[in-house]
C-alpha cells in the first residue's frame, strides 16, 4: 500500500528580515538559480525511495517562496512531479508576501500547480507593520489579494499576529475584522514570540511595548470567539479555518504523519527517520546529494519517543488525542501512563475530556508549553 | 633555599602580616614582595599566590590564612628569612587575624592613597598594637591620579598615632618602590627573641586538611624547636602527636626541614586526622615538656550566623552531607546538624562566623561539589528562658517558641565601628536608628571623617546591613563588629503562608515594633520571585496568627505559543525539556512552586 507523504520546499530568501523573525533565510538572491538547480537535484536523489509514496500535500515555505519566478516555480514542481507520484486532489500551497506579487506570477505559480497560497498579513495597522518592518502595507496585501482571487487562487490563507509591540485590543479587532472581510478560507493567529537572535529580541524598548500576559489572555481569547463566530472553527491553536479548509500540510506535523523536507534547515520525518538539512545555502549548494555533510541532525525515534511527540503535537489540534488511535499505534496504554498527570488540568478545565479522548481547552492552549512539559517525560 | 648560617639566627628573621582593607591590594603587594626578593618569578607566578582558593581570588579577599618563607639580601649585604604570614580580611575571621598577628614581630599596614584607612584596616590595626607590633605604614595605589600621599600620612598620624612622614609610598599593581618595602621590614622590624632551649611553645594560626599527610599545621615556633618524631601536645584541645614531619612555606609549597626552631615560622604534619584537633590560637607544646607560658586567649571561632542548607534536589542529601564533612576538615569554624522542613526536606542546619562565610560556603558546594542548594534566611542564636525557668538557644526560626511559653527573650548584640566620611553620617545615623541601634558615641578622625559607635542587635546586621550602608555612603563606609552579649528585646516570629500553608523554612524572628513594615516587604518580595501558578496564590505575613500583610501572585494565563516552524519538532521539544528543568528546580511548598533563590531573595530587602 502507498503510504501518504507530505512534501516541503523551503525558499530561504528575502528580500529583508522582518524585525521578529528567527527562521533561516538570507538576502542575497544572486544564489536563487543555484539553489532552485540545487533544489531538483535534492529532490530527484529521492526517486528510489519516492515509489513508497502517495504525495497529498506540498507545502513552499520560507523565507519568501514568492521571490521565485514563475518558471523557477514550474521547474521545482515538475522535478516533484517527475519523481514523485503526487495524488489527483494534492494541496500544493504557497507562501506569498505582498509585495512580491503580480498578476504574470500569480497565473504562472496556478499553471505551475500551486493551488492553495497563504499570504502574511500580520497585521492591518500600517504602523504595526512598519515596526515590524513587513515590506507592505495593508493597502499592498488587499492588491495582492484580490489579484490572487481574479487568478482563480480559491484557497487562501491569511496570516495575522498578535501581541505585537504598542498593539491594542481595539486595533487587533480591526485587524481581525478586515481580515475576515476579505473571506479567506483559512486565518492563521500567531502571538508573537521574542526571539533571542533579532532586532526584537536586542530591543529593550520594543519589549516594554509588548501587551503584558494579561492583555495577551484576553486578545487571544476574545480573537478565537470573534473568528469562530466569523466561521472559522479553530483546529489547532493558533489556526481557524472555514470548514474542509484546514491546512494539510501543517496537519501532518500535528498527527505526527511523514513529511519530507528540502532546503536548509528544513526537517523532515520520513520513513522512520528525523533529519535536518544543514542551515546554510552555500554549503547547501556545494554538498553532493549523496553526501552525509548535507545532514545536520538526524535520528531514528524510538517508538516511545514517537508516543511522545504524538502527544505533545496532538494536544495543539482542537480535537486533541484520540486516546483508541494512540493506543494502536504506540502499542501503549494512554490512560496509564497519562491520566494522573492531566487530572490536575481536568479539574481546572485546562483539559477537557472528549469521546475519543482529551483535548486543550481554549484556556489551556494558552498554556500549552507549561502542561506539555509537565505531563510528557523526555 | 639553604637555611642561613648564623650563631645569631633569629637576628636575620623578620616575621611580618599585611593589614589592609578588603580591596586595598594586599595579594597585590604579597605578590610584589614575592616577586622582588626573587623568590618567584613574574612567569612562573599564578596572580595573587598566596590567596589558592578560586573564590577568593574571584572576590579580592583572602580567607584562610597563608604563609610564606622568602630570603631578602637586604642593602646591608645580609641575607634576611622573611616569613610573610597572610590574615583573612574581613569582619567575619577577625579572631583569625588576630592569631596571624600574634604570630609575627611587625605588621604593613597598607593603606589606599585614594582611600584613606577604613573601619576594618583599623580594627586590625589596634589588634595589631595589641599584640604590641611593630607596625609599618605603607601608602599603596600612589599611581592613580586621586592619590593623595601626604594626606593620606597625615591621616595615619592623626587616627592611629604612628609616625608615617617617611613610610614607604608605593604602587603595589606596577611595583613602584617596592624596595624600600622591604627594607623597612628588616630595618624596622624586631627580630625574634624566643628562647631555644626553653620547652616547645608555638602557636597554630592556620591549618588544613590534605588527605595524603593529614592535616597540616602552620606554626610560629616561639620557644625550644620541633622535629620529626617529637611527641607533640595541643595544650588546650589535649589532642597528642608524632611529628611526622616539619618544614616551611615555599612559595613553591611545602618545604621538608630537619627542624623548626624558635623564631620560626613553618608547618608540622602528624598523621592528623581532623582540623578540629588543630584549632587556631592553640599553643603546641612537647609531651612531658609542657610549657609554663602557654598563648592567652585561646578561643574557639564560634558560629554567629545560622542557616538551613538543603539539596535542591532531595535525593542529594547524602552528597550534602559528605560535601559538609570534607568542608568542615578545613573549617572548624564551620557547625552542622541534620534539620528536617516541611517546606524543603531533609537538610543541614549550619553555623557560620558571618554572612560571608555562609556565602563562601554555599559557593564552594555548588562549585566544588556540584550541588544545587537551598539556603534558607540566616538566623542568629536567640536566647530563651520558658516560663518554667529553663534555658534554651534557638538558631532555628521554625523552633521559636509561642509567646506564652516565654518568660524572657534575648538576641545577640555588637558593638559596631563604623568609619563614614562625615558627608554621609546624617544618612548612618538614620539606618542605624532603623536598625534599633543605640548610639555610644563618635570620634572625629580628621575634618572630613567621622568614626560612629554603636550598639546594634546582630539580627538587624544580617539583614542587608553592608548593602544599605555602601548605598548610603557611595560606598565609602565601612563597619567592623564583635559581639556584645544578650539583650532582652521585644521578639516576634514572623510566620509566611503560601496559599493558606505556613512555610517553615520562611519564617523568621523580627523585633515587634519591624514586624509590619518586614513583613509587608516580604510579601512584596515574594510576590517578585514567584511565578505565576496554576491558580491564584495568596502571599500573607503573618504574626501570632494574625495576618499583617497580603499580596496575590495571580494565576499563569499565557504562555510562549510557539510556531511549529518547518517540522521542527526537535526545537519545540527541546524548548519544552528546558521549561521541565527548570521546573525540576523548582521547590514544591505544599502546592505552590518556587524557585530556590526565593529563599534568599526574601533577604533582599531595598534599602527605603
Amino acid at each position: 500500500m502507498e503510504r501518504r507523504l507530505g512534501i516541503y520546499i523551503h525558499i530561504p530568501f528575502c528580500i529583508r528580515k522582518c524585525a521578529y523573525c528567527d527562521f533561516y533565510s538570507i538576502t542575497a538572491t544572486e544564489l536563487r538559480a543555484d539553489y532552485v538547480n540545487a533544489l531538483i537535484s535534492q529532490i530527484k536523489a529521492f526517486r528510489m525511495a519516492a515509489k513508497n509514496y502517495l504525495v497529498d500535500s506540498v507545502y513552499i515555505g520560507g523565507g519568501t517562496p514568492s521571490m521565485l519566478s514563475g518558471e523557477e516555480m514550474t521547474r521545482i514542481l515538475s522535478a516533484l512531479r517527475m519523481t514523485f507520484h503526487l495524488s489527483d486532489d494534492v494541496e500544493i500551497s504557497m507562501e506569498a508576501n505582498p509585495g512580491t506579487l503580480d498578476g504574470e506570477k500569480l497565473a504562472a505559480y496556478r499553471e505551475a500547480g500551486v493551488n492553495r497560497l497563504s499570504l502574511g498579513l500580520q497585521s492591518a495597522d500600517n504602523t504595526e507593520l512598519q515596526k515590524l518592518s513587513r515590506i507592505h502595507t495593508r493597502q499592498d496585501f488587499e492588491a495582492s489579494f484580490l489579484l490572487a482571487r481574479l487568478e482563480g487562487f480559491q484557497n487562501i490563507n491569511i496570516d495575522l499576529m498578535y501581541a505585537l509591540p504598542g498593539q491594542t485590543g481595539e486595533k487587533l479587532a480591526d485587524t481581525l475584522s478586515y481580515a475576515i472581510s476579505l473571506n479567506p478560507e483559512h486565518i492563521s493567529f500567531y502571538g508573537l514570540k521574542i526571539e533571542p537572535e533579532t532586532p526584537f529580541g536586542r530591543d529593550p524598548d520594543i519589549q516594554m511595548e509588548i501587551p503584558d500576559e494579561d492583555e495577551q489572555y484576553h486578545m487571544y481569547l476574545t480573537s478565537a470567539k470573534t473568528l469562530e463566530s466569523a466561521g472559522y472553527p479553530q483546529y489547532e491553536i493558533s489556526n481557524f479555518a472555514k470548514v474542509g479548509k484546514e491546512c494539510r500540510h501543517n496537519l501532518k506535523y500535528w498527527k505526527c504523519e511523514e513529511y519530507l523536507s528540502f532546503g536548509p534547515a528544513a526537517y523532515s520525518f520520513f520513513d522512520g527517520k528525523m533529519f535536518s538539512y544543514i542551515k546554510d545555502v552555500e554549503r547547501y549548494l556545494m554538498t553532493p546529494t549523496d553526501s552525509h555533510a548535507l545532514f545536520d541532525e538526524m535520528s531514528v525515534p524510538s517508538k516511545e519517543e514517537l508516543a511522545t511527540q504524538f502527544v505533545m503535537v496532538g494536544f495543539r489540534l482542537r480535537r486533541g488525542i484520540n486516546i483508541a488511535e494512540y493506543n494502536a499505534r504506540f502499542d501503549d496504554d494512554f490512560e496509564a501512563r497519562y491520566r494522573e498527570k492531566i487530572k490536575p488540568f481536568l479539574a481546572r478545565k485546562y483539559m477537557v475530556q472528549t469521546k475519543e479522548g482529551y483535548r486543550l481547552s481554549r484556556r489551556g492552549m494558552l498554556i500549552s508549553n507549561y502542561i506539555l512539559s509537565e505531563i510528557l517525560e523526555f | 633555599m639553604k637555611g642561613i648560617p648564623y650563631m645569631n639566627r633569629q637576628e636575620k628573621i623578620r616575621n611580618f602580616s599585611i593589614i589592609a582593607h578588603i580591596d586595598h591590594g594586599k595579594s597585590t603587594l604579597a605578590d610584589r614582595l614575592l616577586e622582588a626578593t626573587k623568590s618567584v618569578s613574574t612567569r612562573e607566578m599564578e596572580e595573587q599566590l598566596l590567596d589558592n582558593m578560586d573564590i577568593e581570588r574571584e572576590r579580592g579577599i583572602t580567607i584562610k590564612a597563608r604563609a610564606v618563607r622568602v630570603n631578602y639580601e637586604a642593602k646591608d649585604g645580609e641575607v634576611y628569612e622573611l616569613n610573610l604570614i597572610d590574615t583573612p580580611g574581613h569582619v567575619d575571621f577577625n579572631y583569625e587575624v588576630s592569631r596571624s598577628l600574634g604570630a609575627c614581630e611587625g605588621a604593613l599596614l597598607v593603606v589606599d592613597a585614594t582611600q584613606g584607612i577604613e573601619a576594618q584596616t583599623l580594627a586590625n590595626t589596634y589588634l595589631a598594637l595589641e599584640n604590641d607590633l611593630e607596625i609599618i605604614p605603607v601608602v599603596n595605589k600612589i599611581d592613580l591620579p586621586s592619590a593623595d600621599i601626604e594626606g593620606v600620612r597625615h591621616e595615619i598620624e592623626e587616627v592611629i598615632g604612628i609616625p608615617a612622614e617617611d613610610c614607604p609610598a608605593v604602587s603595589a599593581k606596577t611595583g613602584l618602590n617596592i624596595e624600600d618595602v622591604l627594607e623597612k621590614i628588616v630595618t624596622d622590624i624586631p627580630a625574634p627573641c624566643g628562647d631555644e632551649n626553653a620547652p616547645l611553645k608555638a602557636l597554630i594560626f592556620d591549618s588544613y586538611y590534605d588527605s595524603y599527610r593529614g592535616v597540616v599545621v602552620y606554626v610560629r615556633v616561639a620557644d625550644g624547636s620541633v622535629r620529626e618524631g617529637t611527641k607533640i601536645k595541643m595544650m588546650n584541645t589535649g589532642a597528642e602527636f608524632d611529628v611526622v614531619e616539619v618544614g616551611y612555606m615555599s612559595a613553591f609549597g611545602l618545604m621538608p626541614a630537619t627542624e623548626l626552631r624558635a623564631g620560626e615560622v613553618g608547618y608540622i604534619t602528624a598523621s592528623i586526622k581532623s582540623v578540629a584537633d588543630t584549632r587556631v590560637g592553640d599553643t603546641v607544646t612537647e609531651v612531658d615538656n609542657e610549657t609554663s607560658d602557654p598563648y592567652p586567649d585561646f578561643k574557639e571561632a564560634l558560629p554567629m550566623v545560622y542557616a538551613g542548607i538543603y539539596p535542591a534536589d532531595g535525593a542529594k542529601y547524602p552528597d550534602l552531607r559528605d560535601a559538609l564533612e570534607k568542608l568542615q576538615l578545613n573549617d572548624a569554624a564551620l557547625t552542622f546538624e541534620p534539620e528536617t522542613s516541611i517546606a524543603l526536606g531533609f537538610g543541614f542546619r549550619c553555623g557560620f562566623l558571618g554572612l560571608l562565610h555562609m556565602e563562601i560556603i554555599a559557593e564552594r558546594l555548588e562549585r566544588e561539589f556540584n550541588l544545587d542548594l537551598v539556603t534558607t534566611a540566616p538566623s542568629v542564636i536567640y536566647k530563651v528562658t520558658y516560663r518554667n525557668g529553663e534555658v534554651k538557644y534557638i538558631d532555628n526560626p521554625a523552633n521559636y517558641p509561642s509567646p506564652d511559653e516565654i518568660s524572657i527573650a534575648e538576641e545577640p548584640i555588637v558593638k559596631g565601628n563604623i568609619i563614614t566620611p562625615t558627608d554621609y553620617m546624617g544618612g548612618i545615623m538614620e539606618l542605624c536608628k532603623e536598625r534599633r541601634g543605640t548610639f555610644i558615641d563618635m570620634k572625629y578622625l580628621d575634618k572630613s571623617r567621622v568614626e560612629l559607635h554603636y550598639i546594634l542587635p546582630l539580627n538587624e546586621i544580617i539583614y542587608d546591613f553592608f548593602d544599605a550602608l555602601k548605598s548610603r555612603s557611595k560606598g565609602y563606609a565601612s563597619l567592623d563588629y564583635e559581639l556584645d552579649g544578650y539583650k532582652e528585646s521585644k521578639l516576634v516570629k514572623l510566620e509566611i503562608l503560601l496559599n493558606l500553608e505556613v512555610v517553615d523554612a520562611l519564617s523568621f524572628i523580627v523585633h515587634a515594633d519591624k514586624a509590619y513594615a518586614r513583613g509587608r516587604k516580604i510579601a512584596e518580595s515574594l510576590k517578585e520571585n514567584i511565578p505565576r501558578q496554576l491558580f491564584e496564590v495568596p502571599i500573607q505575613a503573618a504574626v501570632g496568627g494574625r495576618v499583617i500583610a497580603r499580596e496575590t501572585v495571580k494565576a499563569m494565563r499565557k504562555d510562549v505559543l510557539a510556531k511549529c516552524y518547518g517540522g521542527d519538532i526537535t526545537r519545540k521539544k527541546k524548548l519544552l525539556e528546558k521549561q521541565k528543568e527548570g521546573k525540576k528546580k523548582m521547590r514544591k511548598l505544599g502546592s505552590v512552586e518556587v524557585p530556590p533563590e526565593t529563599f534568599m531573595a526574601v533577604l533582599k530587602l531595598d534599602d527605603e
